[in-house]
């Protein structure tokens, strides 16, 4: 019975674990999804469906706290405009968001690099 | 779209003030365009449980809402989290609002009593409001982190489309049938409200006044508990029976302590102990068990209540106007 316990314990702090891993490892992709497809001009709905459609889940809830973050952070700018009879607000990248998605991807393209030649060798 | 207006307003209120309108507008377009997608994919509006779907997935408005404080999250915690920062803000807010009313209505009852405004009176209702309120919001957390729902308080153009979950019902018929008990048991087992000082003392005749009122009101609370657990979706049924069943208990526990709850007891050995001790007892019951905290309370819930109330009756006259509107087409037709 304590072995059984221990284990469905154990079992359950490493699926804990392993949410919480993917979290962090979710978030800064998620950033730099985001900057990416903000090199065209999108308001949120849509930014969230072209997301959904290249295979990258984000809900609403987290989206646009992180289009105010990125906002703020002067990565990107935004502007409130009228389309289809209804006021939306449509993001795109801020010239300093530009270089520093570029640097980004490049950290990117190294990190992923790395992690192929780590993953060959083991 | 209602619900969706309510929806924002239970967003709006936990909002950074400065950004307030900003966001909003932005979640309303958001959460339109899921339900014009929602539609179109139909070919139909969506009906008001459909929205409600929506809106359920797109999370609990208080937790919607703290997302956006990027740096400001105030939580209550003691070597472990007591209170997180999702309910911390209501928990201030509850706890603020318990206290003012405290504090202003005890002076106007100790008025009413006839009794000189001091420091103590004022002690006991403070601290019992904040370990109640400290206590009631540490639980909430706890279930919320054990069990993570999407909502816990539906605002009230919402819960009025939802069904009434069973557990609460449950839980709610379980706690109200031992209050009822321990109404029916006080007449012969005094010692339940007196403690040991049963013999000495004995309630006085103001418990028969209000006897039967108040076991009527528990009966008719449980009636009710009962009720939603077999039908669950007769959701207008916990807000209009709450708003009556409080309203009229406030009544009554305003009134109930006005005159002396205890008196002593015929042919006591020693009867100057024993006045001493009725006199603590009715003190105790006054400002404790039945203090101005308990009317003050049943008022404010039957409030809250009449508040869920609103959509019900709204909906209720539209029903009523709609079918009016069809016999008169249908007359039309004939």
């Amino acid at each position: 019975m304590c072995a059984t316990y221990y284990m469905s314990n154990g079992s359950q702090n490493s699926s804990e674990l392993f949410e919480n891993l993917k979290l962090e490892l979710r978030r800064g992709c998620l950033t730099l999804a985001v900057l990416t497809q903000l090199r065209t001009e999108r308001y949120g709905y849509t930014l969230r469906k072209a997301l959904a459609d290249d295979g990258l889940e984000i809900d609403e809830g987290t989206l646009y706290p992180l289009l105010r973050r990125l906002e703020s952070q002067g990565l990107l700018v935004s502007q409130w405009r009228e389309e289809d009879k209804r006021n939306k607000r449509f993001y795109r990248l801020s010239p300093g968001g530009e270089q520093i998605l570029e640097q980004l991807l490049n950290e990117w393209q190294s990190i992923n690099a790395s992690l192929n030649r780590i993953m060959q060798e083991v | 779209m209602d619900l969706l207006k309510s929806y924002l307003g239970a967003v709006k209120r936990n909002l950074p003030r400065k950004q307030r309108n900003d966001i909003l507008a932005e979640l309303s377009e958001e959460l339109r365009s899921q339900m014009e997608d929602r539609e179109r994919d139909l070919g139909r509006r969506l009906t008001d449980a459909e929205q409600y779907a929506v809106l359920m997935q797109h999370g609990d408005p208080m937790v919607v809402a703290r997302r956006y404080w990027l740096e400001r999250s105030r939580s209550l915690a003691l070597g472990w989290e007591l209170i997180g920062p999702e309910l911390f803000p209501a928990y201030t807010f509850v706890l603020l609002l318990n206290l003012t009313i405290t504090v202003a209505t005890i002076p106007v009852a100790l008025w009413i009593y006839h009794v000189p405004i001091t420091l103590r009176p004022f002690l006991l209702p403070i601290a019992i409001q904040i370990a109640c309120v400290t206590a009631v919001f540490t639980l909430l957390n706890g279930i919320r982190r054990k069990f993570p729902v999407n909502w816990m308080y539906a605002p009230a153009e919402l819960a009025s489309v939802a069904p009434l979950q069973r557990w609460y019902s449950v839980s709610g018929l379980v706690a109200c049938g031992a209050l009822t008990l321990w109404w029916l048991a006080l007449p012969r087992f005094q010692f339940l409200v007196l403690g040991s000082a049963a013999g000495e003392v004995r309630l006085s005749s103001q418990w028969h006044r209000y006897y039967v009122p108040v076991l009527l009101l528990f009966l008719a609370g449980m009636a009710q508990r009962a009720a939603s657990v077999a039908r669950p979706q007769w959701n207008w049924l916990l807000p209009t029976s709450r708003f009556l069943i409080d309203g009229i208990a406030a009544v009554l526990m305003f009134f109930f302590p006005l005159h002396p709850l205890v008196i002593v007891s015929q042919a006591v050995a020693n009867p100057a102990h024993a006045e001493k001790l009725a006199a603590t007892a009715n003190n105790l019951l006054r400002w404790g068990l039945f203090g101005p905290w308990l009317w003050i309370y049943l008022g404010a819930s039957s409030l809250v209540y009449a508040w869920y109330c609103r959509p019900h009756i709204r909906r209720f006259l539209q029903s009523r106007r709609n079918r009016i509107r069809t016999v008169h087409e249908l007359n039309g037709v004939i």
